[in-house]
């Protein structure tokens, strides 16, 4: 014990561990899987990227200037959606003007909500509570943006006869997507809802052990991983909502024609 | 058949239909080239002529499922692009090559265009759906089996009736009796035009189908790349085909339904 203060890990110590990864490198030049030269790569990447980004969040906390903040955080949005729109298969019409906007809707406004009335911090844009907590609700609701505009997109095309013949019975655009739209909803929230159900008992989450690996009472940790938790689900439905709201109308034209034919 | 029969009139009339798709090395491709033509009502207008010719996509343009790029198409003498085509897929009922049923069961399904227009839906022993399902001869007494375990040629019953409840004034069958044995075509097309004249209704049938456009069609238009070549009543096209087009089509194998 040392008295809640964290041990530092010192440069020769972090040597000690990367022979870790030099032991895993030599198993797999052993065994002739042909990935040493990936796995070399991958570990240096990691190292720089890791190095890179401490040294930014040190500058961050000293100068502690709310428009780099918030600069940092619009950043850090955009090249999630530029991430998803990269990966993505099938995408949606106006794919980077709805997933952006829902996304910084969605993001923007449960960060905001959460750093201001649970977290309740001062000053609103300290960056050592900001900048964490917004990657984390960012990170997950991009998976669940990724889910929502990916399945929209290949529900609308599988449900092409249903969505006509409803249109042919009179519905509006809206009516004919109504199950598309569903369970495009109910995919992007699933991995959220069973992350959720199976906390604590399948794993330990990220923030929650690194809290207590800092020193953190393990009874505060828990309290701000449950926070957390339910900032990511409220972020996530947010913006899964918001793409579907306005996804599914650029599937149609003013005059309820399904487009794309 | 007599071609003009006391007061019949136009229903509806397609006037300089033209339509253009953006092709793959960004020309323009023509898929309809300057349309015109008229139906009646309680007449079948069968639209014969080969795949790929701008058959479904000339009978998408009348209930307003696609626009056309040029032209018009009238109903009573009023341009469609000015009525909501909510209000228009109503009036004007399409039944699509495959019937794709609605889970649930045959009411259920009949139900549908009602609680889109958020009208309270008719019940299984009420008047209209009495009324579509014996219009489209299926057995009111599988009202309540779930629709998808039915026939297909049972299914495309369904959908027929399912289009016929709201009372439209003009119907369009794209390909209704591809996809079933010539029995049960048979029988369906016995029914289409069984409806056609007790409901006065205006049919347009795209079919490549010549017997059943030659069983039922009382007009007839030939469709081909995009052009109508050769339109009169059905005896004349199909017994005393002008154009060499008309002549060859009539000589495929594959358009004598087989």
């Amino acid at each position: 014990m040392n008295d809640g203060t964290l041990v530092n890990l010192e440069l020769l110590d972090l040597s000690l561990a990367y022979g870790l990864v030099l032991l895993a490198i030599a198993l797999a030049r052993l065994s002739r899987i042909g990935q040493e030269g990936q796995m070399l790569w991958a570990s240096v990447r990691m190292v720089l990227q890791l190095f890179a980004v401490g040294y930014l969040l040190h500058f961050l906390f000293a100068v502690r200037s709310p428009l780099l903040v918030v600069a940092v955080l619009l950043v850090m949005g955009a090249f999630a959606l530029q991430v998803m729109g990269a990966r993505i298969k099938r995408r949606m019409p106006h794919f980077y003007r709805v997933v952006g906007t829902a996304l910084f809707i969605g993001c923007g406004g449960v960060t905001f909500l959460f750093c201001a009335l649970v977290v309740n911090y001062s000053p609103w844009y300290d960056p050592r509570y900001l900048i964490p907590l917004a990657g984390m609700i960012i990170g997950n609701s991009m998976n669940g943006a990724s889910l929502a505009a990916e399945r929209l997109a290949a529900e609308m095309r599988e449900r092409r006869d249903e969505i006509e013949t409803a249109l042919c019975l009179g519905a509006s655009g809206r009516q004919a997507s109504e199950a598309a739209v569903r369970n495009a909803f109910r995919a992007a929230l699933m991995p959220t809802v069973n992350t959720m159900a199976a906390m604590g008992i399948v794993s330990l989450p990220g923030m929650m052990t690194g809290q207590i690996l800092s020193g953190t009472e393990p009874i505060i940790a828990v309290r701000y991983q449950i926070a957390i938790m339910c900032a990511i689900t409220g972020a996530v439905a947010i913006t899964a909502y918001l793409i579907l709201l306005q996804g599914y109308r650029h599937y149609f034209s003013k005059a309820h024609q399904l487009e794309g034919n | 058949m007599a071609v003009t029969e006391g007061d019949e009139k136009t229903m509806l009339r397609l006037e300089k239909i033209s339509v253009t798709r953006d092709g793959n090395d960004g020309a323009q491709l023509l898929l309809l080239d300057d349309i015109s033509f008229s139906a009646q009502s309680g007449k079948i207008t069968a639209v014969i002529g080969p795949s790929g010719g701008g058959k479904s996509t000339l009978i998408r343009l009348i209930n307003r499922l696609a626009e056309p790029g040029s032209g018009s198409v009238l109903i009573e003498g009023r341009d469609i692009a000015g009525i909501d085509p909510l209000q228009l897929r109503r009036m004007v009922a399409l039944v699509p090559q495959k019937p794709f049923m609605f889970e649930g069961s045959v009411l259920d399904n009949l139900q549908r265009s009602f609680l889109y227009r958020k009208e309270a839906p008719p019940g299984a022993g009420s008047e209209e759906v009495r009324h579509a399902l014996t219009l489209a001869r299926f057995d009111h007494a599988m009202v309540q089996r779930d629709a998808r375990s039915l026939s297909l040629g049972e299914q495309q019953r369904v959908s027929l009736a399912r289009a016929l409840i709201t009372r439209p004034r003009v119907l369009l069958l794209d390909e209704p009796t591809s996809a079933l044995d010539r029995r049960t075509a048979d029988s369906l097309a016995a029914t289409f035009q069984e409806i056609c004249r007790s409901q006065g209704l205006t049919v347009i049938l795209v079919t490549h189908d010549l017997r059943l456009a030659a069983r039922v069609a009382d007009y007839c238009l030939y469709l081909e790349a995009g052009r109508i070549l050769e339109q009169g009543s059905v005896e004349d096209l199909l017994g005393h085909p002008k154009c060499a087009e008309l002549r060859r089509f009539l000589a495929e194998p594959s358009a004598k339904g087989e």
